[in-house]
């Protein structure tokens, strides 16, 4: 468990935020080193409906998503190009009930702002670029999206020992402005995380259940992802719960939600996302796993 | 089976692939209360550990060392002899690099209660 600093709650998250403000101004000087889903005691593993907080080496190789008529098979791949910073590219192929036809392209970049190991916090600025017209024109919008987003991790590791059993809790959460590069579409708000429970954790850092390996490395988590127009008409809000199971290895993870719509407007019925992801750190670690620039 | 193949043929074009260390085994145990006090912490890795940058502090409740000597790394072990211990609980904070530099960290506590 981390050691406390001396510092009241509030004060690391005033220390926090004027890290955070500090570093955009001086355009975004990275926190340390970073890899795949480690802050301190904590390993986060890679969320597969929304974006986790990590600039790191990896590949998520295929996630395949049935849900409402349709099934997707995307693709995405991040490089890290200087510690704390990384670019990804995703693209995917839609088959749906009425249209089938490649996804557009997006382009992700995600800088590092602060780390803080003991507390186990970490916190991203991302942004996403939607290349419009890049995809096929029967399943892809023609037109470009930005979004801007803030993203973060947070390990519950710190808690008193009367609450130890609830040290293996960790979120993410990410909260972004969708701008669609065209007036015909509404720009919306972007927000989802996760709520997850490390038996790796629970076995190392709390307490030895005496869990065989494959256990320990099984993550419960659930998932949120919502999108909320913003424009008037741009329609009501959207969004799935997805609980679900990851299994973190020493170089993959394999990970498998539901999909529970929350109104009609989202979907009738409940679907499922499974993803292969592969630590491109780990696998090649003196190589194409390591930032381009050190 | 694609996703099978896939991991085979990433493992295979690395050949030497090395991950992050992660602690699969402690001596204590993570919150075990033992009766008898140990006379060492053995921690096992998934990965050999570089040595000189790998160690393990253990500390009693008032945070004074209770440690014999300096820590030890070899292979995917790491271990460090203690003085004899009273009663009372104890914090165990390990630092591991595994051999190609990934860094990990974790800590856990166990108590000397004796009957």
């Amino acid at each position: 468990m981390p050691l406390h600093l001396g510092l009241c709650r509030d004060q690391r998250v005033k220390h926090a935020l004027a890290y955070c403000l500090s570093a955009c101004a001086c355009c975004g000087i990275a926190a340390d080193a970073s890899a795949h889903g480690i802050v301190g005691d904590r390993f986060f593993p890679a969320t597969i409906t929304t974006d986790d907080p990590f600039a790191a080496d990896e590949l998520a190789l295929p996630t395949i998503t049935a849900f409402n008529h349709e099934t997707d098979y995307d693709f995405d791949y991040s490089k890290s190009i200087f510690p704390g910073f990384a670019v990804s590219v995703g693209a995917g192929y839609a088959d749906g009930h009425d249209a089938s036809g490649f996804s557009n392209v997006s382009v992700t970049s995600a800088l590092e702002l602060f780390r803080d190991e003991e507390d186990e916090t970490i916190l991203t600025a991302g942004f996403i670029w939607e290349i419009g017209g890049s995809g096929s024109k029967a399943v892809a919008d023609r037109f470009s999206t930005y979004t801007p987003e803030v993203l973060f991790g947070q390990g519950f590791g710190d808690l008193p020992d009367s609450m130890a059993l609830l040290r293996p809790f960790a979120i993410t959460g990410q909260i972004g402005f969708k701008v669609p590069g065209t007036s015909l579409a509404s720009k919306a708000v972007q927000w989802g995380g996760a709520l997850e429970y490390s038996l790796r954790y629970l076995q190392t850092n709390v307490r030895d259940q005496g869990m065989p390996l494959f256990v320990e490395q099984l993550t419960p988590i659930v998932e949120y992802s919502f999108e909320s127009p913003t424009d008037a008409g741009g329609g009501e809000t959207t969004g799935t719960l997805n609980p679900g199971l990851i299994w973190s290895g020493q170089y993959t993870q394999f990970a498998v939600e539901a999909i529970v719509p929350v109104n009609a407007a989202t979907g009738k019925t409940i679907g499922m996302i499974a993803q292969a992801h592969f630590y491109i750190d780990d696998i090649f670690p003196s190589s194409l796993g390591r930032p381009i620039f050190r | 089976m694609t996703v099978r193949i896939a991991v085979v043929i990433l493992l295979a074009l690395t050949g030497s692939a090395s991950a992050h260390a992660f602690l699969l085994h402690a001596r204590p145990a993570a919150g075990a209360t033992l009766v008898s006090p140990p006379k060492d912490v053995n921690l096992d890795f998934s990965e050999a550990l570089e040595p000189t940058f790998s160690n393990v502090a253990v500390v009693d409740g008032s945070g004074h060392p209770v440690t014999a000597a300096a820590s030890a790394a070899r292979g995917t072990r790491m271990s460090v002899a203690l003085q004899p211990l009273k009663p009372g609980a104890y914090s165990v904070t390990w630092h591991a690099l595994s051999v190609d530099t990934h860094r990990t960290q974790g800590s856990f506590r166990f108590t000397v209660k004796p009957r």
